[in-house]
């Protein structure tokens, strides 16, 4: 499945790492609903970067932020609602 | 910039172009975006609906507006009298009266929903002092506030010292001060992050089937409210925790940290039996209490790992994923078209006209 979605990524396409997947993110769509996409099960509430629940751990790559973030993230982490990645990632999800 | 956020020096004047933590300042910014009256919802349909419950379902229903109004007459209060006196930085100030204003708002809807409901709301009100059930958690609630505000009143007019009031001995000094904050602070956090949920979920229960949906439209407005709340008590508890505050805090929190892990725990535990109680004469379609005991500690694990604590229960999926529907703000935002506002023009225009008025007018 991994080798399956990495080679239909284009070059110019970031791709999210989590656990075992590979999931290619489509332009503009956050992380969290990359994650959805794929039938993951996420935790989420407000959408909207001020409850917290959707916070990730980031372990490579970088992110921009829609809105700014109310909830209290540590510096490796990153509320997956509002980010959009500006690299390949790589998360962990927290549970 | 070196003021903490509790126990520093007086605020003095309310400016906000200096500050410690402007997190604060940006909540108070949502939140005051976040306004609604409860007079906007129209609950005058949940009235034909709740006349078609199954008396254990009128229980349920019943019974969560009772304890919410606990929980929001405590919390419109208490951060009030307990925090203000000891607050050090403006934004942190006026964040509080923000926050309790919101849950003076959130208990005025309790009796807007109830009024509705009843010909004389006043027999539901006048249980919730005597509810057994709800009497016992209410002293847990507001145990912590009530050693912190005793506590701060000898500290302010007596100074440091032991006192021996009532028979009792009250050893008075900054640090046992900051404790009784720090534990305080964790048993809002709790509060914030458990005990409302038992009651939302049951509400959200109803209004997926389609009943009371008036009033599950406000518990919405709520929720997103008390997220806010939530948010805040964990930013403070985490800025103790990682020493980006006071440094004596940084101490306590990890002096106290088991304490902390127990306050949350008997939350975790009174909301389960909360559960039991409310489906004491049957459960209600789509929900039951094993399920609703799975949430909690579901919304456990997460809450606790938002402030550094370790997961206590097994960890699993969403066991009612319908909730995040009605807790996501996409689904809150509602549209000036679709509710009925019908208070907004009173008294805007004049439209009274006498004959006078035209009295020097010249043709």
């Amino acid at each position: 499945m991994k080798n399956q979605t990495t080679s239909t990524t284009s070059k110019s396409q970031n791709v999210i790492d989590i656990d075992y997947l590979t999931l290619p993110s489509k332009d503009g769509d956050s992380v969290l609903e990359t994650l959805e996409k794929a039938n993951l099960d996420v935790h989420f509430n407000c959408r909207e970067g001020y409850c917290g629940v959707c916070r990730t751990k980031l372990l490579a790559g970088t992110v921009e932020y829609r809105v700014e973030p109310l909830a209290f993230i540590d510096d490796d982490e990153i509320l997956t609602c509002c980010t959009i990645p500006t690299s390949n990632l790589k998360i962990k999800m927290e549970y | 910039m070196v003021e903490p956020m509790f126990f520093g020096n007086s605020v003095n004047v309310a400016r906000y172009d200096q500050q410690k933590h402007p997190i604060f300042e940006k909540l108070i910014e949502k939140q005051i975006s976040f306004f609604w009256r409860p007079e906007e919802v129209d609950v005058s349909k949940d009235r034909v609906d709740f006349s078609k419950l199954t008396e254990a379902e009128k229980h349920i229903f019943i019974s969560n507006l009772k304890y919410q109004t606990l929980l929001d007459s405590v919390q419109g209060r208490s951060p009030n009298i307990a925090f203000l006196p000891i607050i050090s930085l403006p934004e942190l100030e006026t964040w509080v009266e923000t926050w309790s204003f919101f849950e003076t708002i959130h208990s005025r809807s309790y009796t807007h929903i109830l009024r509705n409901l009843f010909s004389n709301p006043s027999e539901v009100f006048d249980d919730i002092v005597v509810n057994e059930e709800i009497k016992r958690r209410a002293t847990d609630i507001s145990k912590y506030y009530d050693d912190l505000i005793f506590a701060t009143q000898l500290y302010q007019s007596q100074g440091e010292g032991t006192y021996e009031l009532d028979g009792e001995t009250h050893v008075i000094n900054l640090r046992e001060l900051k404790k009784l904050l720090y534990l305080c602070m964790n048993s809002v956090n709790a509060l914030e992050a458990i005990r409302f949920y038992v009651s939302f979920a049951c509400t959200f229960a109803f209004a997926e089937r389609e009943l009371m949906e008036g009033n599950s439209k406000i518990i919405r407005l709520i929720a997103r409210d008390e997220n806010i709340h939530l948010t805040s008590t964990q930013h403070i508890l985490n800025l103790w925790a990682k020493g980006k505050d006071d440094p004596e805090m940084a101490e306590i929190a990890h002096e106290c940290a088991d304490q902390a892990r127990e306050i949350f725990l008997t939350a975790v535990q009174q909301e389960k039996e909360w559960a039991k109680y409310l489906f004491k004469d049957g459960s209600m379609l789509g929900l039951n209490e094993a399920i609703l005991c799975d949430y909690v500690e579901y919304i456990a694990n997460q809450r606790m790992g938002a402030i550094g604590l370790k997961h206590e229960f097994e960890s699993k999926s969403n066991p009612l994923p319908w909730m995040n529907n009605y807790l996501s703000s996409d689904n809150v935002q509602v549209a000036p078209q679709e509710v009925e506002v019908s208070s907004y023009l009173v008294s805007q225009i004049d439209a009274e006209v006498s004959a006078d008025d035209f009295g020097d007018f010249d043709l």
